[in-house]
Order: C-alpha cells, then sequence, then structure tokens
C-alpha cells in the first residue's frame, strides 16, 4: 500500500542523485569494480532494471534487501555465473579495472578466476582432501603456482581455518563442519588470487559462531582485496561493510537499487523511507 | 535513458567459447550420438538384407508359413512370438501387479524391500539359465499341468489338444517368458503404485475407502500410464527373447498353431534364427535369418517406442 | 476463568510412567483367533485331501485350496470390518499368492541350479578346457576354464567400449545439456530396447559377413556393447543428476573451464554411482548367449587373442550341454549354470553395497 506514494519519484531521478553521489565521495578512491545500468532476465522475466554500482577497491559492500529483490542474480553478473542459466540475458556493462567483462573477445574462465566467489551452501569437492580442495582452483583453471605447501597454510590462515586442520589436512572435506567447510571453501577461492571476492550470503547456513568467524575473515580480507557480500543479515551489514547498497522488488517489477552509500549513512541516516523502514526491520 | 532501447549482450555463444570446451563438447555430443547411429545402423544394413529377400519371395515371407527350399515364409514366426507374448502377459501381468500391491501397500517394510532385492535378482538371471531350468525342471510339470487343463477344460478351444503330446508347447514358452517378465513389470509398477501421492491416499482413507476401493478409484487410475508403459517394455522383451524359449518350444511352420496353447508346437522368430543359423546351407538361408531380424527389430522397437512415449509422458505429468 | 492450575501429583506420577505405545497395533483376542482359523482352516482341510485322496495335487491346489482360502478370508473380513472389506480379502489372499508364486519359482530356479551344479564343481571343473573332452567323457576331466577366460574377455571388451560411450552419453543429457537432449534420451531407450539375437545379426553382417573380422572374442565384444550402452546410459544419467548443483557452479566460480569441472569435479563426485553403472552393464550383457552363437560361435580351446579365431563362452558352454544324451554333458550344463549365476551373484552384490553407500556428500 505504501509504495503508491514512492512511485512519484523517477527511479532514474534517484540513481542519478546517487552516482552523482559516490562519484563525488569516492573521486580519490580507486574503483576496481563497477557497473552500468545492468538488467537482467530469466528467459522472458526482467529481474534487475538498471543497477548501476562502483565497488572501490580494498572495500567491503553490503547488498541487502529483501527476499527476491535480485541481488543474488546481480552478483552472478558479476563474474559471468549468470550466463550459465538457459534463458539468461542481459543488458548493460559490467567494467573490471575498467574493461568490460562481457566484451565478445572475454574468456569467463578468465573474468572468473580475478573474481572469486563463495556461495550460500558450503561446496567442498566431495572427491578431495581439505588440502586438495584449497589447491583444486589451481588444478582446474591450470594455473601455474609453486610452493603449494604455503599456499595452503596462507591461505587457510586468512580464511581462519589454518590451526583447526592443519593435523588433517589429507583428510576428507567432508568430515569438517558447515562452518569449517565455508571457510575452506573461502580457502579455496583465495588460492588462485582473486582481486574481487563475491559472497552470496555465505553465513545464511551456518551457526553464530561460525559467523562471526567468518565476518572476522571478511575483515582481514578487506585489506587485500575487494570483497562484495550478498546478506540478509542487516547487523552483518553494519559489521563488515564499508559500503552498503539496498535492493528491492515492488510487486511484480524487477529489482533495482533504492539507495546506495556508505553503510552508517544508510543504516544511519537513510534518504529513502522505504530504506529507513526495511533498515529498521519493518518489512522484508 | 536505455531502458526503452535494451541492447542485449550476447550470453550464450560467449558461455562455451573457451577452446578446450569446444573440444571437449563436440566430443561428448559425438558420443551421444552412438545410440542413433546403432539404430540407423541396424535398420539400414539389416534393411538392406531385407529387400532382396522380399524381391525373391515377394510377401509371402511375411504372410506365408514355410521353411522349405525354395519357398520361405515368417508368418508362423511372426504370429508365434505375438501368441507366447499374449500367454507371457496374461499370467505375468496380474502377478505383478499383485506382486506390487503386496509389496506397495500390504508387506511392512523390511519385507518389502527383502522382496524388491529379490525381484532385482530375478530379473539377473541370465535368461540361458531359465532355459535350462525350464528344460529339465519346469517342462515335466507343465507337462502335468498341461494334461490336467486338457482333462477338465479341454471344452474351452484354448485348452485343446489332438495329439496327446504336451511338450514344446507355447504355453510353456511362454510360461518362461511371464517368469522374465514378472520382475521387468513389478520393478515398474511397484514404483508407479509407490508414486500414488501419499495426499490422496490419505484423501482416500479419510473417506472410508477399502484398499481395494482406493486401488480401483486412486492408485490403479493415477498409475494408469505408467502401469501400462511398464508392461509394454516386458512385452518388448518377451518378443525378442531367444534362448529361454529355443529350448521349450517346438518350432513348427505349418500348421500355424493359433490358439492350441497346450498343443505342441509354435513359433518365434527369434529363436528361428538361433536354430537355423547353426545349420544354413548358404548365403541366402542367412540373408533370410538377417530378413527376420529385420523385422523382429522393427517389431521390438515399434513396441518399446510406444512403451517409452507412454511411461516419458505419465513421468512429466507427476512431476 | 482462573488462569492457575491445580498441581496434581498424581497425574505427574502417571505420566512419569507411560511408555511409548500404539494402540491402533493392538488387536483382540477374537480378532487374532478369526485370523487364525480363516489361515489354518482351508490350509488343513486341503493337506488332509493332499494325503487321503488321488486328487492331482495342481488340481488340487487350484480348484481346492484357492477357493477354500478365499472362501475364509471374505468370511473372516466380513465378520471382522463388515461386508465392505470382502474384496480386499480377495486382494490380499492373491497378492500374497502372488509373491509365494514369485518366491517358489526363484527358490526352484536357484536351488537346481546350486544342488545340481556342485554335482559338477571340482578344481578339473573350473579351471580345465573343453579340448579332448566329449559330452561321453565322464565328469572328472574337462571342465569350463575356457568358458570363463571367453566371458571375461568378451565383457571386458564390451565394457571398455560401452562404459565410456554410455558415460559419455550421460554426460551429454546432464552436464552439455545441448540441445538434442530429448533425442538422445529417446534413442538410448530405443536401443536398450534391442533384442540380442539383433544386436548380434548387425555385427554378423556388418563385421562378419562382410569380411572385416572373424567370428570372435572382439566382434562378440562389439554386438555385446550395443546391449550393455543404454544400461550404463540410463544408469550413470541417474547418478550424475544426484551431484549437487553447486559443485558445478563452485568449479566454475574458481576459474574451471566446463570440460574440467566434469572431469575432475562432477565425474569424481559421481565415482561410486559410475561404478555401479559400469557393474549394472556387465550384469546385463554377462548370461546373453544369442549374440555368442552368431559373433563368437565356440572353441574348446582356451583362446587368448581377441581377433584370431571363435571362442566359447559360459553361456554357450550350457547351451551346447543342454538337451545332450549323455547325462555328464547335462551335469556340467548345470554346473556351468552354476558357475555363471556365481559370476551374477557377485556382480549383484556389488551393486548393493556400492548403492547402499549412496552418492558421497
Amino acid at each position: 500500500m505504501a509504495t503508491a506514494e514512492y512511485d512519484d519519484v523517477r527511479i532514474d531521478d534517484v540513481q542519478e542523485l546517487e552516482r552523482e553521489i559516490a562519484s563525488q565521495r569516492d573521486a580519490n578512491v580507486p574503483i576496481e569494480m563497477e557497473t552500468r545500468d545492468i538488467s537482467v532476465w530469466f528467459a522472458k522475466r526482467k529481474v534487475l532494471e538498471g543497477v548501476s554500482i562502483a565497488f572501490p577497491k580494498q572495500s567491503v559492500t553490503a547488498l541487502i534487501g529483501p527476499s527476491g529483490c535480485g541481488k543474488s542474480t546481480f552478483i552472478r553478473t558479476l563474474n559471468r555465473l549468470h550466463e550459465l542459466i538457459p534463458g539468461a540475458a542481459l543488458a548493460g556493462e559490467v567494467l573490471y579495472e575498467g574493461s568490460d567483462i562481457y566484451a565478445p573477445e572475454v574468456d569467463p574462465v578468465h573474468i572468473r578466476l580475478k573474481i572469486g566467489m563463495v556461495f550460500q551452501k558450503p561446496n567442498p569437492f566431495p572427491s578431495m582432501t581439505i588440502r586438495g580442495n584449497v589447491l583444486s582452483g589451481l588444478k582446474l583453471s591450470g594455473m601455474k603456482r609453486s610452493n603449494h605447501d604455503d599456499i595452503v597454510e596462507q591461505t587457510l590462515t586468512s580464511a581462519g581455518l589454518w590451526n583447526e586442520v592443519k593435523d588433517r589436512l589429507n583428510a576428507a572435506a567432508g568430515d569438517l563442519s558447515g562452518g569449517q567447510q565455508q571457510r575452506l571453501v573461502i580457502a579455496r577461492a583465495l588460492a588462485v588470487n582473486p582481486h574481487v571476492l563475491l559472497m552470496d550470503e555465505p553465513c545464511s547456513a551456518l551457526d553464530p559462531g561460525s559467523t562471526l568467524k567468518i565476518e572476522e575473515t571478511i575483515r582481514e580480507l578487506s585489506k587485500e582485496i575487494t570483497i562484495i557480500i550478498v546478506t540478509h543479515n542487516m547487523q552483518q551489514a553494519v559489521r563488515v561493510a564499508d559500503n552498503t547498497a539496498f535492493f528491492l522488488a515492488t510487486d511484480g517489477n524487477p529489482g533495482h537499487v533504492v539507495e546506495q552509500g556508505p553503510t552508517t549513512e544508510i543504516f544511519g541516516n537513510p534518504r529513502d523511507q522505504r530504506t529507513l523502514d526495511y533498515v529498521n526491520g519493518r518489512f522484508g | 535513458m536505455s531502458s526503452t532501447e535494451t541492447e542485449f549482450r550476447d550470453l550464450q555463444s560467449a558461455a562455451t567459447s573457451h577452446r578446450g570446451d569446444r573440444v571437449f563438447n563436440r566430443t561428448i555430443t559425438g558420443a551421444a550420438f552412438t545410440a542413433l547411429v546403432v539404430l540407423a545402423g541396424i535398420t539400414v544394413f539389416l534393411g538392406l538384407q531385407a529387400i532382396p529377400v522380399l524381391q525373391t519371395q515377394g510377401l509371402d515371407f511375411l504372410t506365408t508359413s514355410i521353411w522349405s527350399p525354395p519357398d520361405y515364409g515368417i508368418w508362423g514366426m511372426l504370429y508365434g512370438s505375438v501368441l507366447l507374448s499374449v500367454v507371457a502377459l496374461v499370467i505375468a501381468v496380474p502377478a505383478s501387479l499383485l506382486l506390487s500391491v503386496f509389496m506397495v501397500f500390504l508387506a511392512p517394510t523390511w519385507v518389502a524391500k527383502v522382496l524388491t532385492n529379490l525381484v532385482d535378482l530375478m530379473a539377473a538371471i541370465p535368461s540361458v539359465i531359465l532355459g535350462l531350468w525350464a528344460f529339465y525342471i519346469l517342462s515335466p510339470v507343465s507337462e502335468e499341468w498341461q494334461q490336467l487343463l486338457n482333462q477338465y477344460l479341454g471344452w474351452i478351444p484354448f485348452f485343446q489338444n489332438e495329439s496327446g503330446n504336451f511338450s514344446g508347447t507355447p504355453f510353456t514358452a511362454g510360461f518362461v517368458l511371464a517368469i522374465m517378465m514378472i520382475p521387468i513389470v513389478t520393478s515398474v509398477t511397484r514404483e508407479v503404485l509407490g508414486r500414488t501421492p501419499p495426499e490422496l491416499i490419505n484423501a482416500a482413507e479419510a473417506l472410508g475407502c477399502s484398499l481395494w476401493t482406493m486401488l480401483r478409484y486412486v492408485a490403479l487410475p493415477y498409475g494408469r500410464g505408467g502401469l501400462i508403459g511398464g508392461v509394454m517394455l516386458g512385452l518388448g522383451r518377451a518378443l525378442g527373447e531367444t534362448i529361454a524359449v529355443f529350448f521349450v518350444l517346438k518350432i513348427v511352420f505349418d500348421p500355424v498353431n493359433y490358439y492350441n496353447v497346450i498343443e505342441s508346437g509354435g513359433g518365434s522368430v527369434a529363436t528361428l534364427i538361433v536354430a537355423k543359423f547353426g545349420e544354413a546351407s548358404g548365403p541366402y538361408e542367412t540373408q533370410l535369418l538377417l530378413a527376420a531380424g529385420f523385422f523382429l527389430f522393427m517389431m521390438t522397437l515399434l513396441v518399446n517406442v510406444i512403451a517409452n512415449l507412454i511411461v516419458n509422458r505419465t513421468g512429466r505429468l507427476q512431476k | 476463568m482462573s488462569t492457575t492450575q491445580v498441581f496434581d501429583e498424581s497425574r505427574v506420577a502417571s505420566l512419569a510412567e507411560q511408555r511409548p505405545q500404539a494402540p491402533w497395533g493392538t488387536r483382540t483376542a477374537s480378532f487374532r483367533t478369526i485370523v487364525i482359523l480363516a489361515v489354518f482352516i482351508p490350509a488343513a482341510i486341503v493337506t488332509g485331501l493332499w494325503w487321503y485322496t488321488d486328487i492331482a495335487k495342481p488340481v488340487l491346489m487350484v480348484a481346492g485350496y484357492l477357493p477354500l482360502q478365499l472362501a475364509a478370508a471374505i468370511v473372516a473380513a466380513v465378520a471382522l470390518r463388515g461386508k465392505k472389506s470382502a474384496f480386499d480379502a480377495v486382494i490380499i489372499v492373491l497378492a500374497i499368492g502372488a509373491t509365494v508364486f514369485s518366491l517358489v519359482v526363484l527358490v526352484s530356479v536357484l536351488w537346481s541350479i546350486v544342488t545340481k551344479g556342485l554335482e559338477a564343481m571340482s578344481t578339473a571343473f573350473l579351471f580345465q578346457n573343453n579340448e579332448y573332452i566329449s559330452p561321453s567323457t565322464p565328469l572328472g576331466y574337462g571342465g569350463v576354464g575356457h568358458a570363463v577366460v571367453g566371458t571375461v574377455v568378451i565383457v571386458g571388451i564390451s565394457a571398455l567400449i560401452a562404459v565410456p560411450l554410455g558415460v559419455m552419453t550421460a554426460i551429454y543429457i546432464t552436464e552439455v545439456r545441448g540441445r538434442a537432449v530429448p533425442y538422445v534420451r529417446f534413442f538410448v531407450q530405443a536401443m536398450s530396447g534391442v533384442p540380442s539375437v539383433v544386436a548380434g545379426l548387425f555385427i554378423l553382417t556388418v563385421l562378419i559377413l562382410s569380411g572385416a573380422l572373424n567370428q570372435s572374442a572382439f566382434a562378440a565384444g562389439l554386438a555385446y556393447a550395443i546391449l550393455m550402452l543404454p544400461t550404463v546410459a540410463r544408469t550413470a544419467e541417474e547418478v550424475l543428476r544426484l551431484v549437487p548443483e553447486e559443485l558445478r557452479t563452485g568449479a566454475l566460480a574458481l576459474g574451471s573451464t566446463r570440460a574440467k569441472t566434469v572431469l575432475r569435479v562432477v565425474v569424481p563426485a559421481a565415482k561410486t554411482g559410475i561404478i555401479t553403472a559400469a557393474i549394472l552393464g556387465v550384469a546385463r550383457v554377462v548370461g546373453e548367449t544369442a549374440p555368442l552363437l552368431l559373433t563368437a560361435l565356440k572353441n574348446d580351446k582356451t583362446v587368448l587373442n581377441p581377433f584370431a579365431e571363435p571362442i566359447s563362452a559360459l553361456p554357450t558352454y550350457i547351451f551346447d550341454n543342454v538337451a545332450q544324451p549323455y547325462p555328464d554333458a547335462v551335469i556340467r550344463a548345470w554346473g556351468a549354470a552354476l558357475t555363471l549365476m556365481i559370476i551374477v551373484a557377485i556382480l549383484f552384490t556389488l551393486t548393493r553395497l556400492f548403492s547402499s553407500r549412496g552418492p558421497s556428500k
């Protein structure tokens, strides 16, 4: 019901405004990734419209919003996983280090190497050991890196798992707990040296203890790489994210970004009534 | 704003743009067409052998029943294959349905599990072993049954026997085929009945339905397509079975045994091929057998395709 | 209206004593009596007739026991549950009858193979070949060694051909997901209906009559492969479907190509299932006889060269010894049947072991 009054404000105008503000604010921070006017379809159904977000280097950006607002779909367009779904279509540009990742000459395999991803459900490879899982990215992508032992220790340490598994690196990955598996998957993603790490609700299947550990890991990692995280948990966004973008899909319409900016602004002083309602838990 | 004129990005060709993947996709796609190549190969190469046979024998090859040079006709064999399958169906369909009703609706879970394994084991028995068993163990018993059938029910045309010889009858051969069909049909019917939605069963029970009314008005109509398909899969197997029939059926071309199932002598295309192959007197007789094989293949292919269409359609409906 | 509840100590005590029960499972004594009577009265009457009259046994069972048992079941059902359950009684009696019938057949087959097969069993029988042996040679000499070797060689060749092709067909359906998927599935299903004798004729006409191959283990292996491929493809398709989608996207997100995702992640994850598919394929063909009669013929010697000459296998050895007028030859056939059945039983057990472990998580 309340959406009627919002419709007076043109979505595009809001975005224009946002973009202006964002560009002013981040003028001195280098941009790692950026989307320009991304729209996404599944078969004939449009699920996202005109999303433009900039992701500064070595920052954490949280994508929040109620279920079905298209934030998971959006994050999958950032490393070209979206196109694996039959009937998927896309318009707009995704820039990584200034060039379009959907350009015809670009090999999606290279993009996915630079832009790693961690999923909602931990998905270690069951046929491999813990060590094998960490190194699986190197094997699967055909990447050559020496010092495998160092990589295993370094990435598992970054993922906050090293102390728990250092004595059983050759155990089956399936024997780990859910939280440990998720951190193993993070280590696996780090082993190929990505510049960006996408996380699609990485903690939604985990207990609070594991969630805290992974949030610590995220804070640590953001000193090195750019992180984009989809989350349902608003406290989590407040805890880990430098910037936040709020996605919303009103009945039947494709999802879009209502408001984006520094996390403190979005949660402390949102300009849009809907953002205020959402971050205060009035819907979604 | 670009919202009025959207420029779609090319995703589908990009998705497989990696060079190694193209090679992989082509290899796999090539291998996936083995089945088509084999089916087409069988049709073409056996069909090529059938053409000269039809040229020399004419349609008589399909409509007469004789195997003495220079005249050959396999009508009796084609008809015999069908007759054996009908005998097998009459025995196997009720048995399989009742067996699966027992497994799904009546037996305790552990009994059903044991029975499932036993039925699968039954399906794993090679047909040559069933043939051996049928020749030495079943045949004498079956002859006794047939004598009694003839003695008490001889007034029914099916159970007439003029010769007094009860060996090598379509009944015994059909019985062996029924034993081969029961596990095949049961494994399908059991699954089909087992997929009856519990909410339908509950609804029927809440209405005070008995087992019979539940089967009659819920389970059987719901699974009808799957049940028919399962029976036809078994039928396809029965039509093509060779060895188990070979040991217990006396092949007779003339007269064609049309319905006296407990009279000695009958026909089967598959068995004919094996029986005559060893004694084939030259390339022409071999060609006759290849032609017979072509028509057997066409017959089984037809039954099988219809069966799969029925099973697939119901499978999709239930998803 | 009062919100306070009176504390009732005796109620707590009775709660503490409660044990899990199934009141719907308890039956009254009269119920049990009627069921037992319904089962035993017909059986007792028929047993009496069985021993003290000359009525032919099959007639007694069909015309005596079955109607009596049906009548007893109907009477019992009507007495206990009312008229509506009369049909149920008929179904229950017939369903149990069909189950017993199937079990009797299965036990009869297995029992005859084991008892008669054991008469032939000896180390000589298992390891010697059939050279210099005629159907009338006493049992102590000769055996199925050459036929076991033949079966292993032929089945091995067919597995080498059909397992990779079958698994690749399954990969096409579940991983490549090309446009032709419905057609490929349809052809695989149609191929599973090819009669074994037709598979033999196909190889015969294309490769043997054309002069390309001898009747040999390789030719027979090709014929077996035609029968094996659909079984492998259909089973492998089912197990590949069980591999969670997250593993595929996970691998792709790591910068893996599709090919490597399939070969290094999906197939290893479905390893036990694919082995099961291969075993099921082997079990499907191992007893097939008709193709061998056309493409392998027979040979009394042990043959290892798959191209050179005709070769015997267990099914053809059984085929040759059935219906011989010599009792020892017939016993040999049973012995070979037991050997074949043991191989089938081992394969059968292996598939159960693998599939009970399920797909690794």
